[in-house]
């Protein structure tokens, strides 16, 4: 019999279910295996019928969010917290430093392409005052960050599901995918701003670029640094940051490019503080980074706690 | 013995662990373009190299854990569950690494300087623990105060856990607070320290200053009670 598969979208973006429809050939092969029997992106299912595996995309934010999350978690057997947002919370995580009203507000009147003096309030769903990952609402049995994860992870963690003796997927970062090479270098000043650099063979820490490679965890297979530009963290922080209070994403960075060029950590913690909505934007919703002692995130943003 | 080996796959050649090892166990075989491991022997498990290595290529066996007492329930769960190889769990990492002995080794710390401080402060002792527990609610990491006590009382649930198992009943101004899992009952027992005893009063106060400074009220003490599974503190709560 086929394993059975359903599938539910919080707060995302839906990119995540746009990953698994292009898992293409992948799909067919494992449509031998299972059925989808609910994906709000390919079939007109409203309900939550029972199934083995069910799928869950972004963040919980809205009321509408809890109660969705809280029906497929009744109705599925193993449930994987599909893509960053589910995993940690993802962009909309950003909602921690803001009042949910500001949100509404900045989104509907005040942003600066908005004229209207309106917000749907009387018939849309209300937000929650913060957003929290999926874990925070159900137990969650699988985790598989990625924003998506690549197709070749997807069908890598739903197998891992269906035969426990299949391969388990790397936990190494990003930069273990990548075809650069990290070299020392002289004469390298910190490059603020920018997400790209001259050489395409060599490591943007080297050339006093950020890039997030070493401290995210590999769900991607590398694109960005593969096509030019620094990893921006999307698949959230790596293993040893997640499991590892004391280690941070910005000293981890700030020490190798430091090793590598000899610019001061500092500088290099300070930028990344100063622009910490950017650099923190995929995790900044969950525990295991907004717990870490020496994470201030509210301090670095000059978002003041109301807490006194 | 240690043995090291290098996922050449997944380095990206920056020498990085040839520079931090204190005991020069790596050299850099420029030809290959990838670190080599000339003196095994040398190693004693520092893991800094590990650390550093940006794409986590380096593997010891029989290297020590790192000590669990720093991880977060919360953080291990989400590593134990990514599908990765092998993960440690955090129950292989406390039985390796002794959680129990050493949780036992702070209950009785904790007792001596509860019996010091109230030698020195003698009826100030419930104050100190107010203080105390008032300054944490302050200091712990987090984005949002508690809008409300039941608010409050959900975070307090997970901010003791898993040390403290806490349960709170509320009956408008009564509150009743029961202790379900006290990592330092076992010890109270086994010493025959009565319920009230100088760390029942520290931690009660404590837990009352944190929770009143969360939710803007006071925690007023009425009456105290210890049965075999649990202690529990009834509790008036003014409003302020
Ligand atoms: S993880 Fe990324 S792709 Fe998936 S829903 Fe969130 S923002 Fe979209
Ligand atoms: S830091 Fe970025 S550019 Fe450098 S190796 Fe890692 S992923 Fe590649
Ligand atoms: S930003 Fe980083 S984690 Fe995200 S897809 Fe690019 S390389 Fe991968
Ligand atoms: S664990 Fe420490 S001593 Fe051993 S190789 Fe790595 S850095 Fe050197
Ligand atoms: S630190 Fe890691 S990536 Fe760098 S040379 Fe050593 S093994 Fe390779």
């Amino acid at each position: 019999m086929k394993a059975t598969i359903a599938t539910e979208w919080l707060s995302g973006c839906s990119g995540c279910h746009v990953a698994v429809v292009d898992l293409h050939e992948k799909l067919l092969g494992l449509l031998e295996n299972v059925e989808f029997v609910r994906i709000p992106v390919l079939m007109d299912e409203k309900d939550y019928p029972e199934a083995d595996i069910g799928i869950v995309e972004g963040a919980v934010r809205s009321e509408h969010d809890r109660v969705a999350l809280k029906k497929m978690r009744s109705k599925v057997k193993t449930l994987i917290a599909f893509g960053t947002c589910a995993v940690y919370g993802g962009p909309s995580g950003i909602g921690w430093l803001h009042e949910s009203s500001d949100v509404m507000n900045c989104a509907y009147r005040s942003g600066p392409t908005n004229s209207g003096t309106e917000s749907p309030d009387m018939n849309a769903v209300p937000l929650e005052e913060c957003v929290v990952p999926i874990d925070e609402v159900v137990p969650v049995d699988i985790y598989l960050p990625g924003c998506p994860p690549h197709p070749y992870f997807i069908a890598a963690a739903i197998k891992a599901v269906l035969d426990p003796c299949a391969p388990r997927i790397t936990g190494k970062p990003v930069c273990s995918d990548c075809t650069r090479k990290m070299r020392k270098s002289e004469n390298i000043t910190l490059k603020r701003g920018e997400l790209t650099a001259e050489d395409q063979e060599i490591c943007f820490l080297s050339q006093g670029v950020v890039c997030l490679g070493s401290v995210t965890l590999n769900r991607c297979l590398a694109p960005c640094p593969k096509r030019g530009t620094a990893c921006s963290g999307c698949a959230g922080p790596s293993l040893d940051i997640v499991n590892e209070p004391q280690l941070d994403i910005r000293t981890l960075v700030a020490k190798r490019m430091n090793m590598l060029t000899g610019i001061d950590t500092t500088d290099v913690t300070s930028y990344i503080e100063q622009n910490a909505k950017t650099f923190y934007a995929y995790a900044l919703a969950s525990p295991a980074i907004y717990k870490k002692p020496t994470v201030e995130i509210m301090e670095w943003t000059g978002e003041t706690t109301k807490l006194n | 013995m240690i043995t090291i080996s290098i996922d050449e796959k997944a380095c990206v050649s920056c020498s990085l662990c040839v520079d931090i090892c204190p005991t020069k166990v790596f050299s850099f075989n420029s030809v290959k373009d990838l670190p080599e491991v000339a003196l095994p022997k040398e190693c004693f498990g520092c893991l800094s190299c590990s650390e550093i290595c940006p794409s986590d290529a380096i593997q010891h066996t029989g290297a020590a854990l790192s000590s669990c007492f720093h991880h977060d329930t919360y953080c291990t769960n989400i590593v134990s569950k990514l599908a990765v190889s092998e993960p440690a769990s955090f129950e292989d990492i406390a039985s390796a690494t002794g959680l129990d002995e050493a949780m036992r080794d702070i209950s009785v710390r904790l007792l001596s300087v509860g019996t010091v401080l109230k030698d020195v402060v003698g009826a100030g002792l419930p104050s100190v623990g107010l203080m105390a527990g008032r300054s944490l609610a302050t200091q712990l990491p987090r984005y949002r105060p508690p809008k409300n006590l039941e608010e409050a009382f959900e975070l307090a649930i997970k901010e003791f856990a898993p040390a403290w198992g806490l349960e709170f009943k509320q009956d408008s101004d009564n509150l009743k607070v029961c202790v379900k899992e006290c990592f330092v009952r076992g010890l109270c027992k086994q010493e025959n320290i009565s319920l009230g005893g100088e760390l029942c009063v520290l931690f009660f106060n404590y837990l009352s200053g944190y929770l009143g400074k969360m939710s803007k009220t006071q925690l007023k003490l009425v009456t105290a009670e210890r049965s075999a599974e649990s202690c529990s503190y009834e509790v008036k709560i003014m409003h302020r």
